[in-house]
């Protein structure tokens, strides 16, 4: 049986291998090195080493699939047939919002690079290669890792939804209907998003698009996160076919898919076979949009790349007059600032974080705007401001930590003429003003639902306290310009920082009860701020008197894995070889 | 003057700079001439302070330069070998950004900056992003941020790298005008031509070590060669360059 199984693995792999090998070779080489560089080299630190952000992400992935496996394998057996149809309908339902998350966030960390840029079209362009070799090869990587990203998410869920769903018998069909839709929602979704693409690129001159194409990125990723956390999850057929959710599904493109699953595998009501048609008119129009656009865009733009002049004019005036106290924290200011607003990396990975605390605010916006009066705070709205002034402010300190150009940081060590407690407090300034302030005044606006004022004022002291304690927590051994000092990948490893803010959610929930309890009796309230500002104004201390010997640190080594003995000491040597005509001073 | 005293520098164990002596003077400009890896830019990077010294001293006017690192740096220019600047940055951010670094006033800075940079004819582009600048604009924006608080001590890395003829000439120029008004200059240059014409002596470097260290005039006469590029050749150049040509094009015809 194992030479069998062994003899099979083997005739599969000489299989595959002799598919790849008929493939021409450029196709092959293009197709290997457009797979190590699909990620937005950009968009992620410049030395990432793909192939292992590219198995993490199907860890992950693979991760979510087992435990939603797990939760229907397990749960007690239940003879109600509408609670039992709820529950499929609720696991179908968030798996395609997961995979059309999953390909969102793909398409947002893969911008533009299945589209021809600068250095492809000046290195390939002078090779014996045809724009559509280079454009096959690109959709063929994307397809790849959009393949991996399916199979990982899918493939333990897959398996137990069609094992409850069909039995034995019909497992198989239930299987490939499921899979099919998890297909058919990726290429809709990546699609969707490469024709609107290329259709600018085609419409917009080149350097127009560039700018758009950047501000299009971070709005995709706030609405990719937005909808993943507003959209609700139908579980009752009767919702369906209500007139209020008829607005709904419109434009709501997972549940075009969801319907499309259940008619693939015969248990869609007729009322809803009009979401099916929708799913498939989209996908229709999504991959013949996307394949008109590319093959377009590798047609017309290849050319106008090269064309276009190498040196951009700039705007200018605004640098010369813009002034945030001294010349040191001026040079930082406009550095950071300029850094967050020009460096696709670190745009998308503040957006990361934004893109949470957007999802807090419309959630609660949603809420209140079904709400008619105006009512006392609630324990859900002070967890909500507190979770989004951790997500800007840690958020804000991970971006800083990002390099923007390690081998331009030398000006900043020849330049160091200040000593490193300034630099830090500029840095502290630099937390407070663009991430902790921005929350304040959106809880502020936020606050204005709610009564009576003086709980109002009161929370906002308490998340002022919050927000500096938070900023100063993030300051603790951050002895750092932003953006200037080397990155150790793995460092700040994406685990830790996920449990981190789930760590920081559970203990948001007891701090928002003890404060809504706080925010009625003055004494108590006024014990809980005057705590609050003995712990900002103690790590304030703390902070700075540690500063004070500190040095701004430009590079991090890793730690040593070789251990040395040290039994060899390299001293001077005392020989001298004279050289040449020494001049005599 | 610039002293440095038996200075090395150990990477792993190996000597990138061995036991490197020489001095330069104010009002003179000192060649530091060595073949790719010799050294030259490490010796340039220790006096900066941008990578520790192993071993030796290194001394300022008769200070030893780590004393007052933060003095020193404000008295010293320093235009590296790479040109590498913040690309997503306009020149004139750039060099703004470097005059507040180093404190420089608001108004004196601005008006050095546009001076600066009318004279290296990047005023018209100084605006643009430095990612989309040539490799001679960027080399003037190095030269313009390292000159900008009139140093005394200026540590040119191969500062001609990629300019232009005339800007070439114009730089060659600033360096005697430099030199000329007192400052201390340490020029390191693949140019020999360039060195021989503008360099009141030399350095050359060799492994890591110096092996001549004096005028020109002297080498020559010394080591009875007509030219420096004859000196550096005897001193520096291990391989038969002309042996090592004609093995190139015999390969790429075979």
């Amino acid at each position: 049986m194992r030479w069998l199984a062994r003899s099979r693995t083997s005739s599969m792999h000489n299989l595959i291998c002799k598919f790849v090998d008929r493939l021409p070779l450029q196709f092959r080489v293009l197709y290997r090195q457009f797979l190590l560089r699909i990620v937005d080299l950009e968009a992620l630190s410049i030395e990432a080493d793909i192939p292992r952000f590219l198995g993490q992400f199907a860890g992950v992935l693979m991760m979510f699939s087992m435990i939603n496996a797990l939760g229907l394998l397990i749960h007690p057996p239940i003879d109600n047939i509408a609670y039992l149809v709820g529950m499929f309908w609720t696991v179908e339902q968030r798996m395609i919002f997961t995979m059309m998350l999953v390909v969102g966030l793909f398409a947002v960390i893969s911008w533009d690079s299945i589209f021809p840029d600068r250095r492809d079209v000046m290195v390939l362009g002078p090779l014996p290669l045809t724009p559509h070799t280079i454009l096959i090869a690109k959709m063929a990587a994307s397809g790849a890792v959009m393949g991996l990203a399916v199979l990982a998410l899918n493939f333990a869920v897959s398996c137990a939804l069609s094992l409850l769903l069909g039995g034995f018998s019909r497992f198989l069909m239930i299987l490939a209907a499921y899979l099919f839709t998890m297909i058919a929602a990726s290429l809709f979704l990546y699609g969707s998003v490469l024709t609107v693409q290329g259709l600018m690129a085609l419409l917009l001159p080149r350097r127009v698009f560039l700018r758009v194409s950047a501000l299009l990125q971070i709005a995709a990723y706030g609405l990719f996160i937005s909808v993943y956390f507003l959209e609700p999850t139908i579980t009752s057929p009767s919702v369906f076919v209500l007139p209020a959710s008829q607005r709904m599904l419109d434009w709501s493109p997972p549940y075009w898919f969801f319907a499309l699953f259940n008619q693939l595998i015969g248990s869609l009501p007729p009322a809803l076979s009009w979401l099916a048609q929708r799913a498939w008119m989209g996908l229709g129009i999504a991959v013949a949009g996307a394949s008109i656009s590319l093959l377009l865009c590798y047609l017309r733009t290849m050319r106008r790349i090269v064309e276009e002049p190498d040196l951009v004019p700039g705007a200018g005036g605004f640098h010369g007059a813009a002034r945030f106290g001294g010349r040191l924290q001026n040079a930082i200011m406009l550095f950071s600032a300029r850094s967050l607003t020009r460096s696709r990396q670190h745009r998308v990975a503040y957006a990361f974080a934004l893109a949470l605390v957007l999802a807090i605010v419309l959630s609660w916006i949603r809420d209140e705007l079904s709400s008619t009066s105006l009512r006392p705070i609630t324990v859900s709205f002070l967890i909500s401001t507190f979770m989004m002034m951790g997500l800007a402010v840690f958020g804000l300190r991970s971006v800083f930590s990002l390099p923007i150009s390690l081998t331009a940081n030398w000006v900043w060590r020849i330049t160091q003429l200040a000593p490193p407690e300034k630099y830090i407090a500029q840095t502290r300034r630099l937390l407070l003003l663009f991430a902790a302030t921005p929350v304040w005044l959106v809880s502020a606006c936020l606050a204005l639902d709610f009564r009576p004022w003086s709980q109002i004022a009161g929370h906002l002291a308490v998340l002022a306290f919050f927000g500096w304690i938070f900023t100063e927590l993030s300051l603790i051994d951050f002895y750092k310009v932003p953006f200037t000092c080397s990155y150790l990948p793995g460092k700040s490893n994406f685990q830790f920082v996920f449990w981190g803010f789930a760590v920081l959610f559970v203990l948001a929930v007891p701090c928002a009860e003890v404060e809504l309890r706080a925010l009625q009796h003055s004494y108590q309230y006024a014990c809980i701020a005057a705590s609050l500002g003995g712990v900002a104004v103690g790590l304030w201390a703390f902070n700075r008197q540690r500063a004070r010997s500190a040095l701004l640190s430009f590079e991090e080594l890793p730690e040593e894995v070789i251990t040395t003995l040290k039994l060899i000491q390299v001293r001077p040597s005392t020989v001298e070889d004279e050289p040449v005509g020494r001049l005599s001073t | 003057m610039l002293e440095l005293r038996r200075v090395s520098k150990h990477f792993s164990g190996i000597a990138a700079v061995d036991q490197v002596s020489f001095s330069a003077r104010p009002g003179e400009i000192t060649g530091y001439l060595g073949p790719n890896g010799s050294g030259k830019s490490t010796t340039m990077k220790m006096i900066t302070g941008l990578i520790e010294v192993t071993f030796g001293e290194i001394l300022f006017e008769g200070r030893e330069i780590h004393e007052d690192l933060i003095g020193d740096k404000r008295r010293m220019g320093y235009v590296p070998e790479e040109p590498n600047l913040y690309n997503h940055l306009s020149g004139a951010e750039y060099l703004t950004m470097v005059a507040q670094l180093r404190n420089l006033p608001w108004r004196a800075s601005a008006e050095r900056i546009d001076g600066l940079l009318r004279l290296f004819s990047l005023y018209d582009d100084r605006h643009a992003g430095i990612s989309g600048y040539s490799k001679g604009m960027r080399q003037k924006i190095l030269i313009a941020a390292a000159l900008l608080h009139n140093p005394q001590l200026v540590l040119l890395d191969e500062p001609f790298s990629g300019l232009d003829v005339g800007s070439a000439l114009m730089l060659r120029s600033l360096i005697q005008e430099l030199a000329n008004r007192g400052k201390v200059v340490l020029f390191s240059s693949h140019e020999l031509d360039t060195v021989e014409r503008i360099c009141s002596r030399v350095v050359i470097l060799h492994r890591g070590k110096v092996v001549a260290d004096d005028t020109i005039e002297r080498l020559r006469t010394l080591m009875e060669l007509p030219t420096l590029e004859g000196i550096f050749s005897q001193l520096a150049v291990e391989q038969d360059t002309d042996a090592m040509a004609r093995q190139i094009a015999d390969l790429i015809h075979a």
